[in-house]
């Protein structure tokens, strides 16, 4: 199962190409910027509410204040009513005339002033204005607020809104403010009690006409918590609502977030003077979450518009980037089939440029060195037929013939048995079975027939020995090497001579090398020959006997085979002899 | 050819993207003020419609929702509301808001709103239909009972009683009279003379209850059922002398049947909540509109009161709502 789900993974892995550069660019380049976009948009959006909601605060604290003056020089200027008709009254001898007069000035001068009366000590009404029909169900004796006033005339006392009940058939909404007076008359302190009734209505706008926000709006508590004015009033009192009136009181003046409603609104509180109000502003979070939201919109179809500009940049980006390496990666492919004719368009980006370069001067060795070892092998091939050709040299094969022959004649038959013997073995050895590459023994047994027919030829020109560490027989070389040094030495070393030539053959290892020596005590070769030789095509100065491969054969043949640092050196001494040394690795194939 | 294909994959996702980013714009710029909600009730311009009427608008300013306010002149010109709701259907408000004239005649024209999705939610008087589902008013089988119990009080366990009631077959009307009954059946004393329909008019109510007067002169009380009945009964009782001897227990609150409360022509009435009709109508109009389940029924409450009472500070703002500052509609003598 896991394998199956492993196989699939790696399928689409592959199908997608997941890890080329061109993805892997993209991929890392977009979550860095995802993430990066995300952090912005997450921290912009935070900013940004908390600024909201300071603003909301503020301006909330704002119109919450503006009302507070409102209704301070409201209440204030209802004080100063209150205490208008309560200087008329202090007078000892109060003229009910004149304070007739002032009540109808003070009312002409303000509207909003709805009743003005002064009650006597036992309830009766004094004066009012305006004057009417009094409400006889109405005892302001059994007032609390009257008793209070009694007991202390110096206070002023604010009745929370409520309905007039002082005319018979009037019901306006209305503020009071109470206040006694004491005066005497014949020595004896008679109290009064005035009463200014001020429209509701005008501190209800007040309240009203306040916007906090589309659903944000004021109340007002009094001392006690009690609702002195609330733009939903009658759903409050018929439980639909409530309101935190209580948790109002005790607060500090200041703004406060609210949820007992179940939503988040800011309650914004600021004391009344005088009255012992509270005005409290209520505003919905919610609202500005509607900003927010809107806010959130924008950010997001910012986010949306940046991710998607970015996938389509890092796309070209990308694309741009791994275009030449991808260029490079069909090249290569093509490469891997064996199409050498190819190069890469130098272009793109540094790094990219060094490559293709790179790969271009890769491609044009590689181009080189193959077309280097197919003139190489043709080269070996032809040397190697050039030394097969030599064994088979109708000259040689005719002077050994000869001597065959020759012996016969003299009926040296022993003679004749052992020179053919040595011609078999010398072709034997040659063809090898078209081998390259024989053991040390096989080549000194090669070497052996090809010194004893030589020896017959030349009778007691000269002498040979051969010395060889018998560990390395086993050892392999390339065959056909010795013969034409050994076959250079009696033509140009030894047969000169007019004393007995001494030909020494010498196999031994130097470190990881075998040494094959040659030397000669012939008249030995002039640095100017010397120096030719290695390079000279074949030495056939001579004509006669040589098997026309020359020195040179073999050392390319070695050289092809095991490399430039094996090879022939010769060393020679004119009048001393000649020595070659041929080197081959110890562990050659 | 990849090339090719990630382009075509990229330019499909940037429209996707601007066609959700557009989506989404315009969710956010359609704002809540282009809800409309229609407010239709039996009477454009009667004191209890005016307090339905701030308890609209109250709730409109609090949802930021527009709130149009309509209804015929006339109780029972079911032709002129039929139309109105037509109208209203017709300009496709997003939710109605009904007080029905009568609970047969706008089954069709509601069931036409509800089929054209457009929530109905009834106040104070509903429909006989079972796709209508709110109904936001008075318990008026509760508020039968309170008056009833009202009576007791006022008058006492042993009287003869005439029953003032309205419309036979409105389901308001019907219901009070079985909650009245109700309270009555338990006091055995009580006596019903008679039960006379005033057909939702003051004069009618008003020369009724003088016949009434005449035919049955030992009469305790009149049971008011509405604010019509019990306008005209006062009206007929001041008429023909008998203040004290004929108390009244009504119905609502208009500023005339105050004005009789405090006078003690009638000795209690039964008080109901308009404003909370009008604010709960706008509220669940506008939770409907938004898919929210709202409540089948929504009892508004009813208080019974008093010359005293009335002016308990509770009270006071049912029995004497202000209305668009004009503080009271009554004039200083």
């Amino acid at each position: 199962m896991s394998g199956k789900v492993m196989g699939l993974l790696k399928r689409i892995h592959t199908r997608l190409r997941l890890n080329s550069i061109q993805n892997v660019i993209t991929l890392s380049f977009t979550s860095v910027m995802l993430l990066a976009m995300l952090i912005v948009s997450i921290s912009l959006y935070h900013l940004f509410s908390d600024s909201a909601e300071r603003n909301a605060v503020t301006s909330t604290q704002q119109i919450i204040d503006q009302v507070s003056l409102n209704l301070n020089s409201y209440v204030a200027e209802m004080m100063e009513i209150s205490d208008i008709i309560r200087s008329s009254l202090t007078s000892d001898n109060f003229d009910k005339d004149e304070l007739s007069d002032i009540l109808n000035v003070t009312a002409k001068i303000r509207k909003d002033i709805v009743t003005m009366v002064v009650y006597s000590q036992k309830g009766d009404v004094i004066i009012s204005n305006p004057i009417g029909v009094y409400n006889k169900n109405f005892e302001v004796t059994t007032q609390d607020w009257f008793i209070e006033l009694l007991n202390n005339p110096a206070n002023y006392i604010f009745l929370s809104p409520h309905v007039q009940r002082f005319f018979e058939n009037s019901h306006p909404w209305v503020v009071s403010l109470c206040r006694g007076v004491t005066y005497y008359e014949n020595e004896e302190p008679i109290v009064l009690v005035t009463m200014v009734d001020m429209n509701f209505s005008t501190i209800e706008q007040m309240c009203n006409n306040v916007s906090l926000g589309k659903r944000g709006y004021i109340y007002i508590i009094d001392e006690y918590g009690n609702m002195v004015y609330h733009p939903q009033q009658q759903m409050i009192y018929a439980g639909l609502k409530t309101e935190n009136a209580i948790d109002a009181l005790t607060r500090e003046p200041g703004s406060y977030f609210d949820d007992h409603t179940g939503e988040k609104r800011i309650m914004t509180v600021k004391d009344v003077g005088h009255s012992g109000w509270k005005i409290v502003g209520i505003s919905y979070v919610d609202e500005l979450v509607a900003n927010r939201k809107y806010f959130n919109g924008f950010i997001l179809l910012i986010t949306l518009f940046a991710i998607a500009f970015e996938i389509l940049a890092s796309f070209f980006i990308s694309a741009k980037i791994s275009r030449p390496i991808k260029l490079l990666e069909t090249q290569m492919k093509r490469l891997e089939t064996g199409d050498f004719d190819i190069s890469v368009e130098v272009k793109g980006e540094g790094e990219v440029k060094q490559l293709s370069k790179a790969f271009n001067i890769m491609v044009a060795r590689i181009k080189m060195l193959m077309e280097q070892i197919i003139t190489e092998q043709e080269e070996k091939r032809k040397s190697e037929l050039k030394a097969l050709q030599a064994q088979i040299n109708p000259h040689f094969l005719y002077n050994t013939l000869d001597s065959i022959i020759w012996m016969n004649e003299n009926e040296n038959y022993e003679g004749v048995s052992v020179m053919v013997a040595a011609l078999a073995r010398l072709f034997r050895i040659s063809l090898s079975r078209g081998n390259e590459i024989i053991s040390i023994g096989d080549e000194l047994e090669h070497v052996k027939s090809y010194l004893t027919i030589q020896k017959v030829r030349y009778g007691d020109k000269f002498d040979y020995s051969i010395d060889v560490d018998s560990t390395l027989l086993s050892r392999k070389t390339l065959k056909l090497i010795l013969q034409p040094i050994i076959e250079n030495a009696i033509h140009h070393g030894v047969s000169p001579l007019n004393e007995k030539g001494i030909i020494k053959i010498s196999v031994s290892s130097e470190s990881d090398k075998i040494l094959f020596q040659v030397s000669d005590n012939g008249y030995g070769i002039t640095p100017e020959i010397l120096s030719e030789l290695l390079v000279q095509e074949s030495t056939s100065y001579h004509g006669s006997g040589s098997s026309g491969v020359g020195l040179k054969n073999v050392n390319e043949r070695i050289k092809l085979c095991y490399g430039e640092e094996y090879g022939l050196e010769i060393l020679s001494e004119v009048d001393v002899g000649t020595t070659v040394n041929i080197r081959i690795p110890y562990n050659g194939l | 050819m990849r090339l090719i294909k990630n382009i075509s994959c990229i330019t499909a996702l940037l429209i996707l993207i601007t066609f959700i980013s557009g989506c989404l714009g315009n969710s956010i710029m359609k704002s809540e003020d282009q809800i409309h909600i229609e407010v239709i009730v039996k009477n454009r311009i009667a004191p209890f419609w005016t307090v339905v009427e701030m308890g609209a608008i109250a709730a409109g300013r609090e949802f930021g929702v527009n709130i149009h306010f309509d209804g015929p002149t006339d109780e029972k010109d079911i032709e002129e509301q039929i139309n109105m709701v037509q109208r209203a259907i017709d300009l496709k408000a997003d939710a109605i808001v009904l007080a029905a004239c009568d609970s047969e005649e706008l089954v069709d024209i509601a069931h036409e709103a509800l089929s054209k999705k457009i929530p109905v939610i009834t106040i104070d008087s509903g429909i006989n239909s079972q796709k209508v589902k709110s109904f936001i008013g008075t318990d008026n089988v509760g508020a039968g009972e309170k008056l009833g119990q009202a009576l007791v009080n006022k008058v006492g366990d042993s009287c003869k009683i005439v029953v003032m009631s309205f419309v036979k077959g409105a389901a308001s009307c019907d219901q009070r009279e079985e909650g009245l009954f109700k309270t009555l059946d338990m006091y055995e004393d009580i006596q019903i003379v008679d039960i006379i329909y005033c057909n939702s008019d003051v004069d009618t109510a008003e020369n009724l209850t003088v016949e009434i007067i005449e035919k049955y002169s030992d009469i305790d009380a009149i049971v008011g059922l509405n604010a019509y009945g019990t306008t005209g009964a006062a009206k007929a009782i001041i008429e023909q002398n008998k203040v004290g001897t004929i108390k009244i227990i009504g119905f609502d609150s208009t500023p005339e049947e105050v004005r009789y409360l405090e006078r003690d022509i009638i000795q209690s009435l039964v008080v109901q909540n308009p404003f909370s009709m009008g604010y709960l109508g706008v509220k669940y109009a506008f939770e409907a509109i938004k898919n929210e389940k709202i409540p089948n029924i929504v009892d508004t409450g009813s208080t019974v009161i008093d010359k005293d009472s009335m002016f308990y500070i509770e009270n006071q703002k049912l029995v004497f709502p202000f209305t668009d500052g004009l503080s009271d509609p009554t004039v200083i003598p």
